[in-house]
């Protein structure tokens, strides 16, 4: 039964699923059947109905349809056949994959939440009514990369609304997918970096982060010159006029690897390299397990160890889903190269920030581009190589 | 028997799915990040995203060198007191007199040494207006790059490429880039050390 | 429908059974639940304040929870050490010891379990694993492995031995053919189970002092060891508390198991030390911290070096058959043996992992109040089900729990 039959149908999902149900589930025999088949043969064109080919041609000719009930036939085909199905139906007549299934169980925990929630408070004002069932809604929601665009444009509102209601200011959230031929690459030259920190400042204020812990994605790691990339001995943590005499500097961040170990791990698929080559995660379904930090060998996740606070005035407001939107406790975040930036056509934030343009930002797929000029022409290398992890972020010296 | 057979069958059948439904060949096949970057390249199309937002209200010129096209701010507009011979009628020669006040004495040449560097080595004394290589051709004040390109050349093929200097505007083509005077003061290029942005305190703990 | 009737009057005699008993087990029930209950109260600050109430940082990620939930799944496996002998070989000395072993077990994963919940920073969205309504991501992640090997062996060491003993509550013989399948099955789940959770942390490429070899059969090696060290000294306990007999017999052959299982963990110590000191790359880092400490960071020193040392002493007495068969002796060693073990795999294998960190920068970790107030919580509920699962598995031995029909 495809989809484009029920607008053809009179009773749309409901004559359907009555008749399965009285024909299988209640064990009646066939001879019981065939009467509601019949009756409803007239109104009905499924063929899994079990009445002849002739019937439901004969329908499709029939009946026209009304603007009404094509409008209704739209909001079932967009929402789902959930509302004209009795309970049991909801729960043993879902479709096979799993995104199906749970949409299926949002939407009847939605229907069943949005009659309690408003039916059973009285005293509550409409807009703590509103706050919760967004809070609920968001409570069951599925995992964003399993999402339809529709989907993500939901939640994204819900988001937005939300914040809406808790502070009575407006931000904007986008749900942006990944362009088309776009391989996000970058490159950072250690002999123009002074260590200034503009990057990290500029991190720091672009991605909403936790202030309370001073939550970083950027190190700058200063070491001394004659000795390599000798970590051990580098301090992230230095005071004083840059650069320093007889010092370098050099700076790591998440690499968003093009084999990512912390993606393997994950559970639950909470994190994922996106067709652009950004490493994301999804905030709202991270278990908080921690897997992924093991699993990082360039110190490139964080976590929120508790409530992460952003003072009010220095919320950035243009905000992407999979970006610098407000997180909560007990999940992980990290670098998404600015992605509310990026696929808007900006550059990240650090990029942008850094005074004496050490940071090359660019389409590794585009041929003319900086980012592919530097590979080809510099002499680059990346850190940890020998692991297989294929880290999209080299280094070059002048 | 044959119960025993079927079951061991059936275990064995599900080991060797499991293993290859968890083989760890990426989805796309490649076999590394530069092999991948070289086959998704060849269909490039370009990306929809534009930049003109960024590049309002800059004044561009466009360069061409070593095959490479992108876009530069003018500099002559920048300048304040350009043109210069809107002030200063007389020739050079004539103006290198005791009696006249000591020329731009504000200006402190800190660009090398004397034995290779002075005013006239990049100032035209023929033509105030405009630049001088080191053959005597004329070069613009907004093509200044070329002049820098003379000593400091690899620094110059850098930045072309793209690897030297900063990005006005964004990842997106097309190019813009700062020039070499948009950061280097062409009298003082070095920079001075300054303070960090920031301090950590959450992080000493970590401190060796 | 009788076999419900059957169940809802065991569950009833039970009840009646574990809430009956000598002063000395009301007392040792109440100091297990005041501890559960402090454990609970600490949980609870840590589910509002969020994980920053534990030593844990973005360097040392896993602490004391995880090095908890390492250990007694080796505990846990360690049951199948008694379920092969008495099940497969059917050696009658090891049938009394069995059922101890495996509730051991459950009430191990139990706490492997309370471990794992009480670590992650979004227990309310636990769902999120369950494939189905969530997204498992199975076979990729070594976690979803695991989730599948520890809820599979707790079902099967909770279904196997409450199928045998609902028949003894009957009165009837269990029949071979029903539990022998299970059994056969749990003896390789329980490797598997421990192997795979070695493979959790052997399987990070970026953390080189678990990226060997060894790591997996060091494992099962530590937990035979410490396993049936523990069951042994609860048999003891049982053997003075109860009338449930078991025989010297029983304890000298699993002391067995524990001394040649240790003996193997010494072996494999041996060869880790070798691979780590004798041509130290940057890769030895880790254990240098950990044996000799690193740029003055010196925090492990007198855990590892107490837990070798216990380690290495007990093996050494247990060698010894004169040693090992006389019951007090072995009690100790035991006892030595079981704390080495915790320290080894717990702090001695999960920290030192995450030190130095992947820019050398070494963040040292000590847990916290809240921290231990949960750990010891969580190790006082698993104490309390084994004591509960132990009663009645004892009430129904020894034949005093029993089905009566109502006439």
């Amino acid at each position: 039964m495809s989809r484009i039959d029920k607008y053809f149908k009179l009773n749309m999902n409901s004559a359907t699923k009555q008749k399965t149900s009285g024909g299988c589930g209640c064990g009646s025999t066939s001879g019981t059947c065939k009467p509601q088949n019949q009756e409803t043969a007239v109104k009905t064109t499924s063929c899994s109905c079990g009445s002849d080919s002739k019937s439901c041609r004969s329908h499709q000719e029939k009946s026209p349809i009304s603007d009404e009930e094509f409008f209704k036939g739209a909001i079932d085909a967009a929402i789902g056949d959930e509302r004209k199905k009795d309970g049991f139906d909801q729960v043993f007549d879902v479709k096979m994959d799993r995104r199906n299934a749970f949409k299926k169980l949002t939407a009847s925990l939605l229907i069943g939440a949005g009659a309690v929630s408003s039916c059973t408070s009285i005293v509550s004002s409409n807009e703590s009514k509103e706050k919760s069932q967004i809070d609920w809604e968001e409570q069951f929601k599925g995992n964003y990369k399993l999402m339809g665009d529709n989907e993500k444009k939901a939640t994204v509102d819900r988001l937005v609304r939300s914040y809406q209601l808790r502070t009575g200011k407006n931000i904007s959230m986008s749900s942006k997918n990944a362009e088309d031929d776009v391989l996000f690459g970058y490159a950072f030259n250690i002999s123009k970096c002074q260590g200034y920190m503009d990057c990290v400042s500029a991190c720091v204020e672009e991605n909403n982060q936790d202030r309370n812990s001073q939550m970083q994605y950027i190190r700058i790691h200063e070491m001394k010159d004659g000795k390599g990339f000798n970590f051990n001995e580098a301090d992230d943590n230095y005071y004083y006029e840059v650069p320093a005499e007889g010092h370098f500097y050099m700076g790591t961040q998440c690499f968003h690897c093009d084999n990512p170990p912390c993606v393997e791990v994950c559970p639950v698929q909470a994190t994922w390299r996106e067709d652009d080559g950004l490493v994301v995660v999804d905030y709202d379904w991270c278990v908080g397990c921690r897997y992924c930090m093991a699993a990082c060998p360039y110190d490139g996740r964080r976590f929120n160890w508790s409530k992460p606070e952003v003072p009010e005035e220095e919320v950035n407001k243009t905000q992407h889903y999979l970006g610098n939107r407000m997180r909560k406790k007990g999940v992980v975040e990290k670098c998404t190269f600015c992605v509310q930036r990026s696929r808007a056509g900006e550059n990240p934030a650090c990029v942008e920030a850094c005074p004496t343009g050490a940071r090359v930002f660019g389409n590794l797929l585009d041929p003319d581009s900086t980012i592919r000029w530097v590979l080809e022409n510099k002499k680059v290398f990346r850190l940890k190589e020998d692991l297989g992890t294929e880290p999209k972020f080299w280094y070059f010296i002048d | 028997m044959n119960k025993n057979i079927t079951a061991i069958f059936l275990t064995l059948s599900l080991l060797i799915a499991l293993f290859f439904s968890s083989c760890k060949h990426k989805e796309e096949g490649y076999h590394s990040l530069t092999d991948k970057i070289q086959a998704r390249s060849k269909h490039y199309k370009g990306t929809s995203i534009s930049l003109e937002k960024h590049i309002e209200g800059l004044n561009l010129i466009e360069v061409t060198e070593n095959e490479i096209t992108f876009s530069i701010p003018t500099r002559k507009d920048q300048i304040k007191s350009f043109k210069c011979t809107e002030c200063h009628i007389k020739p050079l020669k004539e103006m290198q007199n005791a009696d006249i006040k000591k020329a731009h004495w504000n200006i402190k040449l800190k660009h090398a040494n004397l034995e290779v560097m002075n005013c006239v080595t990049c100032h035209n004394g023929n033509n105030i207006d405009k630049l001088k290589s080191l053959t005597g051709h004329t070069i613009d004040f907004d093509k200044s790059y070329k002049l820098c390109s003379q000593c400091h050349h690899k620094q110059s093929k850098d930045w072309i490429g793209g690897a030297h200097g900063k990005r006005i505007g964004t990842w997106v083509p097309p190019r813009v880039s700062k020039t070499c005077v948009n950061c280097h003061n062409p009298h003082s290029p070095s920079f001075d050390t300054k303070w960090p942005a920031r301090f950590n305190t959450q992080k000493v703990k970590e401190r060796k | 429908m009788r076999r419900f009737k059957v169940f809802k009057s065991l569950v009833k005699d039970s009840l009646n059974l574990i809430t009956q008993g000598s002063k000395k087990y009301h007392l040792w029930m109440a100091f297990l639940t005041l501890t559960m209950l402090i454990g609970m109260y600490c949980y609870s600050i840590q589910l509002e304040e969020g994980l920053s109430v534990t030593g844990m940082t973005d360097r040392v990620s896993w602490g004391l929870y995880i090095s908890n939930f390492t250990f007694l799944v080796g505990v846990a496996a360690a049951a199948v050490m008694l379920v092969m002998p008495t099940y497969v070989l059917n050696d009658i000395d090891f049938k009394q010891a069995v059922l101890i072993g495996e509730g051991i077990a459950v009430a191990a994963l139990i706490m492997c379990l309370a471990f794992v919940v009480a670590d992650m920073g979004g227990p309310a969205v636990l769902w999120h694993m369950f494939p189905g309504i969530g997204v498992f991501n199975f076979p990729n992640s070594m976690l979803t492995w695991d989730v599948i090997a520890l809820n599979g062996y707790l079902f099967i060491n909770i279904s196997i031995p409450f199928y045998i003993l609902f028949r003894h509550y009957q009165g009837k013989e269990s029949k071979k053919k029903v539990y022998l399948p299970g059994a056969l099955i749990s003896v390789f789940w329980a490797v598997g189970i421990h192997l795979v959770t070695a493979f959790l942390y052997q399987g990070l490429q970026a953390r080189p002092f678990w990226n060997n070899a060894l790591l997996g059969p060091r494992f099962l090696a530590s937990a035979f060891a410490a396993g049936p060290a523990l069951i042994i000294l609860v048999l003891a306990i049982i053997r003075s508390f109860t009338e449930f007999k078991i025989e010297d017999k029983t304890l000298k052959k699993i002391a067995m198991v524990v001394t040649v299982a240790a003996q193997i963990n010494i072996i494999m110590l041996v060869s880790e030390l070798f691979k780590e000191f004798y041509a130290p790359t940057h890769h030895s880092e880790s254990a240098y911290y950990l044996f000799f400490g690193l740029e003055g960071k010196t925090a492990l020193l007198p855990w590892i070096w107490t837990a070798i040392s216990m380690n290495v002493f007990a093996t050494f007495i247990l060698t010894f058959h004169k040693l090992r068969n006389n019951l007090n002796i072995l009690y100790g060693a035991c006892t030595l043996l079981f704390i080495a073990i915790w320290i080894e795999k717990g702090f001695g294998l999960i920290v030192p992992g995450f030190i130095p960190g992947p820019y050398g920068k070494i963040a040292e970790y000590t847990p916290t109040g809240i921290e231990i107030g949960v750990t010891i919580g969580i190790w006082a509920m698993g104490a309390f089900v084994f004591t509960m699962l132990a009663r009645i598995a004892i009430g129904i031995e020894t034949g005093s729990l029993r089905y009566k029909k109502k006439c």
